[in-house]
């Protein structure tokens, strides 16, 4: 229970995001271009684009964001549950001249919504809109579908640089948005706000919280 | 009781729930009636007293301990290769009875010379408990500059290994339950502290773990249990039997033909194995994320760009399958049970040991279709026969597991063997 300073303004989240995407739908260019702003660079410093970190601040608030890529070969698919365990975000990348990859985004949608449920937040991002020419998936289907399973739908192009800030500038608020929910309901279990709720009635699942309190107390 | 009262969901009245003091604020019975602020006010000097008389006790007994060791360090020097005291004895024994499944092997000495190298005395000649001082020592330095939460963040630490330690009988299980409730506990307590600074709290709390890890090591609280065996064994022979799995086979964009690469890849072995010789989950977690950033390296190195998960997942994979290292379970196993959670979860080592569970699974339930090969090529390959629809025969299954044989031919940028499931990047 996060008691006395927390919960204020000085608080800084961390969130864990997974990304998702076949091969080639352009997972690795998106984290690059986002957190180097670097697209086919021979300048790239970072050694790797596996694990990057970025630092936000959104509203006065402190933000780190840890991106997981993940590796998205056919034959890995059974080992995602490992990686988007605990996972506060997930970016879902597909090519919009790629059906198929398309498809599987679906598939990881299904999956995510089934072990995590809805405390986690979505983005589906349709990659290369540079290549606009040769799309398969349609913008309708597309957003359709995104809204369907609550997600967000975003067109980017990390050669162009178009749109990739807003992917995660809308996840960050959104996961803002459930951990402070979390923050709240969590709270109100807790003894702290005990002053929130006048004339309380103390009901007999409790004893949790009971027992928490006065650990902290004499620990 | 008013706790009893509470528990049959008795209305209480508002007042008999507030503070003593009358500041408006709730009591608590633990309390004393009084709130969480009254309390503290009352009672902060009677504490801070306290406090410091045990810290003054605590750095005498460091002292003194410190002299003890100095003493018999000068007084009887064993030879270095005596017999290890109680903790490492555990391991060893471990290591003989690996030794009697798989013949010999080197994989089993690394471990102790890098235990024998890591400090300037071979630990076998140490009295046992140095290595406890030595983390003792190490944490109060770290919390001195800390001051009055130093203190407190001291004792409670102690209390909590001396607590475990009089509970000798409890499963891992229980144990790790035990311990993570603490790291809980005591970060919640952190972060109110730090107003929410979570960097704070999480370099805290690194030290906490080491301390508190190393003690209950010493303390031989940590024993592999016999499923964590069962499977380390099981694991081991799988590996194993995978002998004959190359580089081309899993697409991993490692050249071993280049010297930087091969070099690489080596020092990522090593690094793999020592986490065995280390007993503190960080430390265990260190090694993962060293070889991790060897393996990085090798890939960028063979693709000239940086590696995604694409590349290196694949790598990872090759490169637990030439080391096989040492109980390779149970040291997944010690680092889930007893790393501090946020460390596991979010950060850059807790994304390598992800990867690593990863691989670990994917060799488990490595079949054709994930190496993209035919069922009958596939079994083949397992039954240790050498396989009609290759070139180079594949070795009798012996004690070099993944060994080189196969690894001949470049495996360059545009890998000749890859498959359906080979593109990535873009």
């Amino acid at each position: 229970m996060a008691a006395g300073g927390a919960g204020g303004s000085s608080k800084t989240y961390s969130f864990k995001v997974v990304l998702l995407g076949e091969g080639c739908v352009g997972k690795t260019s998106l984290v690059l271009r986002y957190c180097e702003n670097k697209f086919n660079d021979k300048h790239i410093t970072t050694l790797q684009a596996s694990f990057l970190t970025k630092k936000l601040n959104i509203g006065g608030k402190r933000v780190n964001l840890a991106i997981w890529d993940t590796a998205g070969q056919e034959r890995f698919h059974a080992l995602g549950p490992i990686y988007y365990r605990d996972s506060n975000g997930a970016i879902l990348v597909y090519d919009i001249t790629d059906e198929d990859s398309f498809q599987k985004v679906k598939n990881w949608v299904k999956e995510l919504r089934k072990m995590l449920g809805n405390e986690i937040c979505l983005c589906i991002v349709g990659n290369k809109i540079d290549l606009d020419k040769e799309r398969h998936v349609s913008v309708q289907d597309a957003e359709e579908y995104s809204e369907s399973v609550g997600a967000t739908h975003y067109h980017t192009s990390a050669k162009l640089n178009k749109g990739i800030e807003e992917v995660f500038l809308d996840l960050c608020k959104r996961m803002m948005e459930v951990a402070q929910a979390d923050e709240r309901s969590k709270g109100n279990g807790a003894s702290q706000s005990g002053a929130a709720r006048r004339g309380v009635q103390i009901v007999d699942d409790e004893p949790q919280t009971a027992t928490g309190a006065g650990c902290c107390s004499s620990g | 009781m008013s706790r009893q009262r509470e528990h049959r969901g008795i209305r209480v009245d508002r007042s008999e729930l507030q503070c003593r003091k009358g500041c408006g604020y709730y009591g608590n019975a633990a309390w004393q009636g009084l709130c969480s602020k009254c309390y503290r006010e009352e009672h902060q000097q009677a504490r801070q007293r306290q406090i410091e008389e045990d810290w003054a006790l605590a750095e005498r007994l460091q002292r003194e301990e410190e002299a003890a060791y100095a003493s018999s360090k000068t007084a009887s020097p064993r030879p270095s290769l005596a017999p290890l005291p109680q903790p490492e004895d555990r391991k060893s024994s471990t290591v003989t009875t690996v030794k009697k499944f798989f013949s010999p092997s080197l994989r089993t000495t690394p471990p102790r010379k890098e235990s024998l190298g890591a400090h300037p005395t071979p630990s076998s000649s140490r009295p046992p408990g140095s290595a406890t001082d030595r983390a003792t020592r190490d944490f109060i330095d770290f919390l001195r500059p800390l001051q009055k939460l130093g203190q407190e963040v001291y004792q409670q630490s102690q209390t909590f290994t001396e607590s475990a330690a009089r509970k000798q009988t409890r499963s891992p299980e229980e144990l790790s339950e035990g311990v993570q409730d603490f790291y809980q506990s005591l970060s919640d307590r952190l972060l109110s502290h730090f107003k929410g600074s979570t960097d704070s709290v999480e370099r805290v709390m690194e030290q906490v773990e080491k301390y508190v890890m190393t003690r209950l090591h010493k303390a031989a609280l940590c024993p592999v249990t016999a499923e964590d065996k069962r499977k380390d064994l099981a694991l081991r022979r799988r590996i194993q039997d995978l002998h004959w799995v190359s580089v081309e086979m899993l697409c991993a964009p490692v050249d071993e033909e280049v010297a930087e690469v091969s070099d690489c890849v080596v020092k990522a072995i090593t690094d793999l194995m020592e986490m065995d010789s280390r007993c503190v989950p960080s430390e265990k977690l260190t090694c993962v994320t060293r070889c991790s950033k060897r393996i990085i390296h090798a890939v960028k190195v063979t693709k000239r760009q940086p590696a995604s998960a694409d590349d290196f997942l694949p790598a990872l994979i090759y490169t637990v399958l030439r080391s096989n290292p040492p109980r390779l379970q149970s040291n997944i196993q010690h680092i889930t049970r007893f790393c501090h959670p946020s460390r596991l979860m979010k950060g850059e080592d807790g994304y390598y040991f992800t990867n690593l569970c990863c691989a670990v699974t994917f060799i488990e339930k490595m079949d054709a279709q994930s190496l993209n090969m035919s069922a009958e090529e596939f079994e083949w390959h397992m039954s240790g026969q050498p396989s009609p629809g290759k070139s180079a025969p594949a070795p009798a299954p012996g004690p070099e597991p993944g060994a080189g044989q196969r690894r001949a031919g470049p495996a360059g940028g545009a890998e000749p063997a890859a498959g359906p499931a080979a593109g990535r990047g873009p």
